[in-house]
């Protein structure tokens, strides 16, 4: 059982500590992007929040968490912060590959529609999702000015986000804890309908596939990304099916809760993929956290895949 | 499985959460529950759009009474004085339980329609312990006083009792055997020969209050069984308890907030939308007042603050004394939909339950359960007042954070 006040002391002392809320090799989170040599500074500045990198991860965390409850129960969680070395997390290496190719093909598509984009690599800081959600408010309010001033030293005017969080975070978030803030944030879903819809994009190829989309929260009811991923799938020729809780009403995976309370965000995962999978048998996300919390609990006949691969199919 | 007291504890209410998700029958009863509710909600309002519209109205009406709370307090008083309504103001429920036992007394038989400020301030619990007969008339509601559980929502209290149960209950705890209990109309029937029995011989009867105007004084109540008419009808004395937030400027303004309470719980129409004002009185013989013609000769109105005032006060929690208690953010709460009202507190359950365990007990006291909220926003984007109740849970959260020095 979760000893809550240890879990939320680790995700606040690592993030403020190193940056990230778990004990992570910071190396391996921007590995993905070494072969395509992005330049480091720019005015549009393609930014991972650092979210698809973690999904290897997660559960090693669960068991790094049970194997340490006599430590987390002491409460001494100072003491596994500070040996941090010691601790570090080896990544699922199955899952490691889909989130790096995840964000290759994000990048790709970027570059495809001849968007210049900047990548941080090591001085890429996580999007402090978790340290907001969770009301670690003083902690998450350090962090973000963080990233902040890391985005513009590096020359931001223009941010491209790749997930849900990192594009709320940014561009409703930050800007209640930032004066003057003044860097325009837009997810890559949008970005690429943009060009959709001026004729620079086109499909490479059509895929008929039918397919259920799982809208995340966060894209959905607070940052008007509803029609986007629909019009970038349906040109590539996908069948969008729409599960009965869709659109501003749709379904949480779990969220957050996964890093908490694994077992209740089974269930709710549970919930959500029982509506998905009457319709379809192949799962659209656009949400790291949704892919990972969706994927442990869909029957092996259900395949749950990150947009990125569907476009990816189509476009490149 | 019954539940009967809600822990404020992570670690408890996370277990009993867990306990649930393998009780059959409990998951039943919500998935029926959830699954009725989503294809009525959706039928509701295709057909009447124009709630969005009056849930509107009512958001910013609301939004003035909690500016202007003294102003309209007063005017709601001096207007049910006026006719003839007795009524007091309780600062705390123990206030309020000793205001009710100056009225009733005991050794008296009471019937109460389903309230939930009632249940607030342990009002059935409080008579029956000074010696009263006490019977609860909403059929959930009355289920759940028979397995001396909690109500596992506002509206549909006993959503997590199946048929077989429900008759189980009626044989074991009142002797009362249902003939073929597999049709839930003859439990019906035989809950409603025993509660006419007690209603017809009251001595009191209570119920809350869905919206107050101020302007008049009127009492408006909404509900499908017809309980509340015959408890508010029937026996010589009416209390009526209620929370001060349900206090609105005007009768127009009662009546909207009432459809909107019964559209979002997909109740709508309702069958009966009630309204008093004042006791019962016959002025036909010389134009002589009399109190208590066929209704109650007495109505005693208790508005209760209970934290509410604190509230107004408070730049996070004054957003909930918008709440209707429709209890849609339950209902459409992928957490809820797992635990029912085991989580959100003693009294009220899941998202508008963290807010309301706030105001009534302390925003300490809902901290720790305010970490099990997902901040997916569905409560949000479904609450007809546009109460930003994950942001509110996401404060409390913070609340627990500073208790337990994790953020300095």
């Amino acid at each position: 059982m979760t000893n809550l006040t240890a879990v939320l002391s680790m995700i606040n002392d690592f993030s403020k500590k190193y940056g990230y809320p778990f004990p992570v090799k910071k190396e391996e989170l921007y590995s993905w992007a070494e072969d395509l040599s992005l330049p480091k500074k720019g005015e549009t500045i393609l930014y991972t929040g650092g979210l698809y990198q973690l999904i290897p991860y997660i559960e090693p965390l669960v068991d790094f968490l049970d194997k340490r409850s006599s430590l987390l129960k002491l409460g001494k969680v100072g003491v596994m912060a500070s040996s941090f070395a010691k601790m570090i997390l080896k990544p699922k290496e199955d899952l490691k590959k889909v989130s790096e190719g995840v964000l290759k093909n994000i990048a790709k598509l970027l570059l495809n529609v001849n968007k210049k984009i900047a990548f941080l690599y090591k001085k890429e800081l996580y999007n402090g999702a978790l340290l907001y959600d969770f009301g670690l408010d003083n902690t998450f309010a350090e962090h973000i000015q963080k990233v902040y001033r890391i985005l513009k030293e590096s020359g931001a005017k223009e941010v491209i986000t790749v997930d849900p969080h990192s594009t709320n975070i940014l561009r409703s978030i930050a800007p209640r804890y930032i004066e003057k803030y003044d860097i325009e944030v837009k997810s890559y879903i949008e970005v690429l309908n943009e060009k959709l819809e001026n004729g620079v994009l086109k499909p490479k190829r059509l895929v008929s596939e039918r397919i259920v989309i799982h809208d995340p929260c966060l894209y959905a009811r607070f940052e008007g990304i509803i029609e986007q991923p629909r019009k970038l799938l349906e040109k590539a020729g996908y069948h969008v099916l729409e599960p009965p809780n869709s659109r501003k009403l749709t379904y949480c995976c779990g969220g957050l809760l996964e890093s908490i309370v694994p077992e209740l965000a089974r269930e709710i995962a549970l919930t959500r993929i029982s509506e998905l999978k009457e319709l379809s048998k192949n799962v659209v996300t656009l949400c790291p956290i949704c892919f990972i919390n969706l994927r442990r609990v869909a029957p092996p006949d259900v395949k749950i895949d990150d947009i990125s691969v569907y476009l990816a199919k189509a476009y490149l | 499985m019954v539940i009967r007291r809600v822990s404020l504890k992570f670690e408890d209410v996370l277990k009993n959460i867990m306990k649930i998700t393998k009780n059959e029958d409990f998951k039943k009863g919500i998935k029926i529950s959830v699954n009725n509710f989503e294809m009525k909600i959706r039928e509701v309002f295709e057909k009447y759009p124009e709630i969005n519209q009056l849930a509107e109205e009512i958001r910013e009406t609301k939004k003035s009474v909690i500016n202007n709370m003294d102003v309209y307090l007063d005017r709601a008083v001096t207007s049910m004085k006026k006719l003839g309504a007795h009524v007091y103001i309780a600062e705390t429920a123990e206030d309020a339980r000793e205001i009710i036992n100056n009225i009733v007394g005991r050794n008296k038989l009471i019937v109460m329609s389903k309230s939930m400020i009632a249940e607030e301030i342990g009002l059935r619990e409080y008579l029956e312990k000074i010696g009263n007969e006490v019977w609860e008339t909403d059929l959930g509601q009355f289920l759940v006083q028979l397995e001396e559980g909690k109500p596992m929502h506002p509206i549909i209290p006993a959503i997590h009792i199946s048929r077989k149960r429900a008759a189980l209950l009626l044989e074991e705890k009142l002797g009362i055997k249902v003939p073929d209990s597999e049709k839930i109309e003859n439990i019906v029937k035989k809950v409603r020969e025993f509660l006419r029995d007690k209603i017809k011989n009251a001595d009191v009867g209570i119920s809350g209050a869905n919206s107050i105007a101020a302007d008049t004084g009127a009492i408006f109540l909404v509900e499908n069984e017809g309980n509340i008419r015959l408890v508010t009808g029937m026996p010589p004395k009416h209390i009526v308890v209620t929370g001060i937030e349900k206090i609105v400027p005007s009768m127009i303004d009662a009546f909207k907030t009432v459809i909107v309470q019964a559209a979002n719980i997909a109740i709508y129409p309702p069958t009966y939308i009630d309204i008093l004002v004042g006791p019962s009185s016959t002025a036909d013989i010389e134009q002589h007042r009399v109190y208590g013609a066929q209704g109650p000769m007495e109505l005693h109105v208790i508005l209760i603050d209970n934290g509410r005032k604190n509230a107004l006060k408070h730049e996070f929690l004054k957003e909930q004394l918008r709440c209707v208690k429709c209890g849609r953010c339950l209902i459409e709460c992928p957490v809820w939909r797992i635990s029912a009202n085991i989580w959100g507190g003693p009294v009220y359950g899941g998202p508008m339950g963290i807010n309301w365990t706030a105001i009534t007990l302390g925003e300490e006291e809902a901290s720790e359960l305010a970490h099990l909220c997902l901040s997916c926003g569905r409560c949000y984007e479904v609450c007809p007042m546009k109460i930003p109740l994950h942001e509110m849970i996401r404060h409390l959260k913070n609340v627990y954070n500073k208790k337990h020095n994790i953020i300095k």
